[in-house]
């Protein structure tokens, strides 16, 4: 058994802790010890976007992300998103605009969605392609996911 | 990666690290390893190449290594500083637009907002985009260590790939370049066709003092066209302070041809990097004119 | 007062998924994230030679390793094999033919534990001679891959229609080609992913990623020396598929190998890597092309020869020419055709099934060549595909009506809303001008089956439904859900035919044990014959409501119709009774108490293929044209999509929001296929296994895009539709080679246009290289 560390931080709004292996990735510790499996593992080399959280407001890989380094971190999963107040509008702007095929890359493109539209609500269709550059999609072409960024674009606008 | 070639690593001790002097006491034995960004670390974590030795040591909370500044002429850059904080950073895209366009064309959002520039140079890939500017903008590195601080131009700082002038005790703290003056230009050129998300095949940097269609003091550097970033000494002597005429730029391509070092692998033979590297000075020389 | 309900239809409405919402917000448990009681992880160990002779396995260390529950070889397996030619078996007994075999594998508590354990397991070999190249394999004295394969053909088809000889003494002109096509991955983005389990009557469960539920049970029994009745197949949802699950590849066997040694449930999931060298490819092929034409542009005969490298096994891949074949013959009128395929067993990985299936490869190179051959009489490539266009109701050489077609439409939908000509005479104006971006503009088109593929006994699916005392519908179909829509699409229909709203329509179709039969989702077959057989069935049950409704009225079925959750009167829309109201006193009718239950099964009409080939093999055929402008930047090669028109015969739209999906989608993996995916596979090894050296499409690539619907309206179709969803990657790749011709004067044969590629090329025309 490896060396484990513990760590606390905060999850989806919540402070949470967790004895962390040294050598795994927040992606593993996410999926493994919180069950939180919409963070998907599609490449584990930092290339598809499909794993991206966000962590203290910064989206990132978790597959890249040593699980140590969460410990005092707000991280924020897909999970996150839906509470009872509803489900998040960039969540609602992916389903009307048919942004989702098989989905396993939605999770990934949603969280660099939410982190894009922090940093930039008002976002031009060249913003919005730069900044989903590191997500990758199999099925839907990428245009009803940019149309969905950019209806969620909107509504954060107004 | 398939099992059977996986080599996982072997930590026996974690240290997060709250300060440079944890850090470079965390290090002092040489049995450490930083881990900044994790983006280079993480992704060869399991592939046995012994960049992860026994001790880690978590430099990415330590607050005195971020930060931009200018400070007294110069431009000071902490270790930790992430390329997206270059991107958008106000002081840099108005006085160093050069490192915002390299950052632009730099992996993709989510890498931006982990990888460092401590990273990028200690990690001394080939392909390390981040270092080709920085030697174009003469830049001199801070190391520190439990014994010393020191610095040491970038430019000569590499040995080969993965291999520097870095001892396994030293810490980089900072970067630090003079404040380019208002006639400086810079431009940093890679390869494509992705606007980003490509390992550079071939990158190349130029820089120099631009007044009336000529470049002085130019620098001129490619990445991953050798085992360091290469710095094409002889074409800047042949292009410094003259006019860029065609003939010029024949005998700059020809020169810097014989200067670069590019392979043959299955990403590009050796031909076509040649190609790019040409295409791309041809094309930055005629736009000083 | 009286409610007067109009009749609202659904279809050609814009519809969401009914999957989105549970995708959005990461509900969907997808097999990559499925964990069940007690289980173990299981991986694999494979070789890392192409050919040899397996000396010895010494495993005794990985079975000592504390947290390993079994290590299993070839002799702890039944022996069967699995494969088209069941030439495979899971793990490899005395001899390893290519980089991927399966050696030994190993159940442990933790992948960690796994990975430990394969690196204890000690393997020796003693190397044989090797061979990779088709021409190669096929020589005299070439080493020989599988001892009963003297020859290495795997597999041969062959067709003749009409007078060749003839057809070519009629040619003014002959026109030749070679274009060989390369290794592609699907590349899902949800890795390869299955689930075992054992039950104590021998009956074993596998959650799979298949597309083809039911010829799993049938092609893995044998592997497992089970009855294909004790296996159970559940479908979790998936990461994409394309094509990649329709036959049974070796993880599978291994998983329930593993399942039953340890009697506890495993689950073995490929890392990325493991993606990219383990699982079949697209099939490459190299073809060669002569055919003719008269002065005019009349095509005279049509010539194509092709050897496919068959890897170390036989999976679908080899069958692909049964759909080049169908090209080759009959795209375009074409008086005399032969075509020839062999499958060359080789030490290279092998191929199987990816959208588009044969037709990507075979409008690579039927498209090129066109353009070459219009180029040879001077006329354009509008005007010359127009000249040869198919017309509705064609009889082709191998037997298939293509009914109601419009291929002309197509191409003149694309070539008039691009401005074709205007542009492409002016950018072949500019092949010697010095300015370093150029524009092209290139066209191309393809036929494809619409309305699934008889490649089996029976293409058909079973449908059965259940009502309940809230007007709620149950549809259990055969059809699967691959994340193309297909759930949408049946509660759609169903929901038209019963007057429901969708979301009370409820679809289960993922176990094996519960659906009627089905071949599987692949041939762009799912929404035309499940989509039928879900209309039928609902049709049945709403005759039943119907009929029970016209009891307690004075009309008769016929004058009655379901809207909106009511029984109206036909014509008035006067709203007699509530639905659920009428389905409960069916219910509680004492002795003529009656539930609303119905099943279909579809068969389409159409017919197999016969032993020369000849057969209607699909119920509808469609086409699509496609057009690319680019930029292409000479230096460098890299080449900027701007911008596709796409006309494509949908039949009728259902879902314009899952079609344009499609299409996009579509369009991006034959964009991926014609400018950047490349599987560099040298002396049998997979060069490039990571989306780092593996280009995939990212979003800033996508051009603009511009779809037309074409409404043929197909007589037997779901409300007239068609099947659409290979079509767009089929096209678009040789639209990019021919617009990059337009731009520079630079023809590649040989996919895909990589910027290297391009730039040599132009270099080397200029006599620059
Ligand atoms: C998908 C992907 C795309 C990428 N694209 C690019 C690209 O376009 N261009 C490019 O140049 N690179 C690219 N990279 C590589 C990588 O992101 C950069 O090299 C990055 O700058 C490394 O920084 P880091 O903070 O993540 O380093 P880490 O991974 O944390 O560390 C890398 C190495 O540097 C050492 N180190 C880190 N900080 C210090 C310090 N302050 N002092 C001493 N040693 C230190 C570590 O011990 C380690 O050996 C890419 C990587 C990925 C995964
Ligand atoms: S799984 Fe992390 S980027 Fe692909
Ligand atoms: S919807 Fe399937 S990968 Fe994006």
């Amino acid at each position: 058994m490896s060396l484990t560390q513990k760590i606390i931080f905060t999850l989806n709004g919540k402070p949470v802790q967790a004895d962390a292996q040294v050598t795994a990735s927040a992606l593993e510790l996410l999926r493994g010890a919180f069950e939180l499996g919409g963070t998907k593992l599609a490449c584990g080399e930092g290339e598809c976007g499909a794993c991206t959280i966000i962590v203290d407001g910064r989206s990132r890989n978790s597959c890249l992300l040593p699980a140590v380094d969460l410990d005092g971190r707000e991280v924020l999963t897909v999970e996150g998103l839906w509470s009872e107040d509803g489900i998040d509008p960039v969540q609602q702007a992916f389903i009307d605009e048919g942004a989702i095929q098989c989905g396993f890359c939605t999770p990934g493109m949603i969280m660099q969605t939410k982190y894009l539209l922090s940093k930039n609500p008002r976002m031009t269709p060249e913003e919005i392609e730069r900044g989903l550059e590191g997500n990758v999609c199999r099925c839907t072409g990428y245009k009803k996911i940019i149309s969905a960024v950019a209806a969620a674009s909107a509504v954060a606008a107004e | 990666m398939l099992p059977q070639n996986k080599r996982p690593p072997d930590i026996g001790e974690y240290v997060a690290a709250s300060s440079v002097d944890a850090a470079i006491d965390a290090l002092a034995d040489g049995q450490g390893t930083a881990l900044a960004g994790g983006t280079d670390l993480w992704a060869q974590k399991d592939s046995g190449n012994g960049r992860l030795r026994q001790r880690l040591v978590n430099i990415s909370r330590v607050s005195e290594l971020c930060g931009i500044a200018e400070v007294a002429g110069k431009i000071r850059i902490g270790a930790l500083t992430t390329i997206s904080e270059i991107l958008e950073s106000p002081l840099l895209n108005e006085k160093v637009p050069l490192l915002p366009q390299m950052a632009n064309r730099f992996a993709a959002p989510q890498i931006r907002n982990a990888a460092t520039i401590g990273g990028n140079i200690a990690n001394a890939s080939p392909a390390a985009d981040a270092v080709l500017p920085l030697i174009g903008l003469g830049t001199s590195v801070e190391l520190r260590s439990k014994r010393e601080t020191r610095f040491l131009p970038l430019s000569g700082f590499f040995k080969g790939p993965g291999n520097t002038q870095m001892t396994a005790d030293e810490l980089i703290t900072a970067i630090e370049f003079e404040t380019p003056p208002g006639n400086f230009h810079g431009v940093f050129c890679k390869s494509g066709p992705r606007p980003a998300l490509e390992i550079s095949m071939v990158a190349m940097c130029l820089t120099g003092l631009l007044e009336g269609g000529k470049l002085s003091n130019p620098r001129l550097v490619f990445g991953a066209v050798g085992p360091t970033p290469i710095c094409c000494e002889k074409t800047e002597a042949m292009i410094d302070g003259k006019t860029i005429s065609d003939d010029l730029i024949a005998s700059a391509l020809d020169l810097m041809a014989t200067e670069i070092a590019p392979i043959d692998d299955f990403r590009a033979s050796k031909w076509y990097r040649t190609q790019m590297a040409r295409t791309f000075l041809e094309a930055e020389l005629i736009a000083c004119r | 007062m009286d409610k007067i309900i109009e009749k609202q239809s659904l279809i050609g409405k814009r519809v969401t998924k009914l999957d989105a919402p549970d995708k959005a917000v990461a509900r969907t448990r997808y097999i990559n994230d499925m964990v069940l009681p007690r289980m173990l992880f299981g991986k694999i160990l494979r070789t890392d030679r192409v050919h040899a002779h397996i000396v010895s396995i010494d495993a005794s260390a990985a079975e000592a390793l504390p947290g390993v529950a079994a290590v299993i070889t070839a002799k702890d397996t039944p022996g069967g094999k699995i494969g088209v030619l069941r030439d495979n078996p899971p793990l490899k007994t005395d001899t390893v033919r290519c980089i991927r075999d399966e050696i030994a594998a190993v159940a442990a508590d933790s992948e960690e534990i796994c990975d430990e354990a394969i690196r204890l397991i000690k393997v020796e070999y003693d190397d044989l001679p090797t061979v990779f190249d088709c021409t190669e394999a096929l020589a005299a004295g070439a080493p020989i891959i599988h001892e009963d394969c003297p020859d290495n053909i795997a597999m041969e088809q062959n067709f003749e229609h009409g007078d060749m000889a003839a057809g070519e003494a009629a040619s003014d002109y002959i026109v030749e080609g070679e274009y060989n096509v390369h290794y592609v991955a699907h590349c899902n983005m949800g890795v390869s992913c299955t689930l075992a389990d054992y039950d104590t009557d021998g009956r074993v469960t596998i959650y799979t990623q298949t597309q083809y539920p039911f010829n799993v049970k049938m092609d893995i029994a044998p592997s497992l020396g089970v009855h294909p009745g004790d296996v159970r197949i559940i479908q979790p949802p998936v990461g994409g598929a394309f094509g990649s699950k329709l036959d049974v590849y070796p993880y599978e066997p291994i998983c329930v190998f593993l399942a039953k040694k340890t009697r506890r449930p495993v689950k073995l999931i490929y890392s990325r890597e493991e993606e990219f060298i383990a699982s079949p490819t697209r099939q490459p092929v190299e073809f060669k092309i002569r055919a003719g034409m008269k002065k005019d542009g009349t095509l005279t005969f049509r010539d194509c020869d092709s050897l496919l490298n068959n890897g170390g096994y036989t999976s679908w891949g080899a069958t692909t020419p049964y759909v080049t074949m169908r090209t080759m013959t009959s795209h375009y009128t074409v008086p005399n055709v032969k075509y020839r395929a062999r499958a060359v067993y080789t030490n290279n990985p092998f191929a199987g099934s990816f959208r588009g299936y044969g037709n990507v490869q075979a409008t690579w190179a039927l498209e090129t060549h066109m353009d070459k051959m219009a180029e040879t009489i001077g006329m354009d490539p509008v005007a010359f595909r127009l000249k040869n266009a198919n017309p509705p109701n064609e009889i082709t050489p191998q037997g298939s009506n293509l009914g109601c077609i419009d291929l002309t439409g197509c191409i003149k939908q694309a070539a008039e809303r691009s401005d074709f000509l205007n542009k492409w005479h002016e950018n072949n104006k500019g092949w010697d001008s010095s300015e370093r971006f150029r524009r092209g503009i290139g066209i191309a088109t393809s036929l494809h089956n619409a309305g699934g593929a008889k490649i089996h006994k029976s293409d058909g699916c079973g449908t059965m439904l259940k009502m309940d005392d809230y007007a709620r519908v149950t549809i259990i179909t055969g059809g699967s859900e691959i994340g193309q829509g297909l759930d949408t699409v049946l509660a759609q229909l169903v929901s038209e035919e019963l007057g429901v709203p969708m979301r009370d329509v409820t679809i289960i179709n993922n176990d094996s044990a519960l659906r009627p039969w089905d071949v599987g989702v692949h041939a762009s077959r799912t929404t035309y014959i499940a989509g039928n057989s879900a209309i039928r069935v609902a049709r049945k049950a709403r005759e039943q409501i119907l009929k029970a409704a016209a009891s307690h009225t004075n009309m008769t079925h016929e004058m009655l119709d379901l809207r909106q959750g009511y029984v109206v009167q036909a014509e008035s829309g006067l709203a007699l009774m509530p639905l659920d109201k009428i389905l409960r006193q069916m219910h509680f009718a004492g002795e003529d108490a009656e539930l609303v239950m119905a099943t279909d099964y579809y068969e389409p009409p159409s017919e197999p293929e016969d032993k020369d080939h000849m057969g209607d093999m699909s119920a509808a055929y469609s086409h699509a044209a496609h057009v690319a402008e680019i930029v292409v930047d000479t230096k460098l090669g890299a080449i900027t999509v701007e911008k596709i028109w796409s006309a494509q015969d949908v039949g009728r739209v259902i879902n314009p929001v899952g079609l344009e999906g499609q299409i996009e989608g579509g369009i991006a993996m034959g964009l991926g296929y014609a400018l950047s995916e490349e599987l560099k596979i040298v002396e049998g090894k997979v060069l490039n296994p990571s989306f780092r050296d593996y280009h995939v499409m990212t979003a800033p690539e996508m051009p603009e895009f511009d779809l037309t619907f074409i409404e043929t309206g197909d007589a037997e179709g779901p409300a007239g539709a068609k099947g659409i969803a290979e079509l767009p990657t089929i096209v678009i790749a040789p639209a990019i080679g021919n617009a990059l011709y337009n731009a520079t004067g630079v023809r590649i044969d040989h996919p895909p246009l990589t910027p290297e590629k391009v730039a040599r090329a132009i270099a080397e025309k200029n006599g620059r290289l």
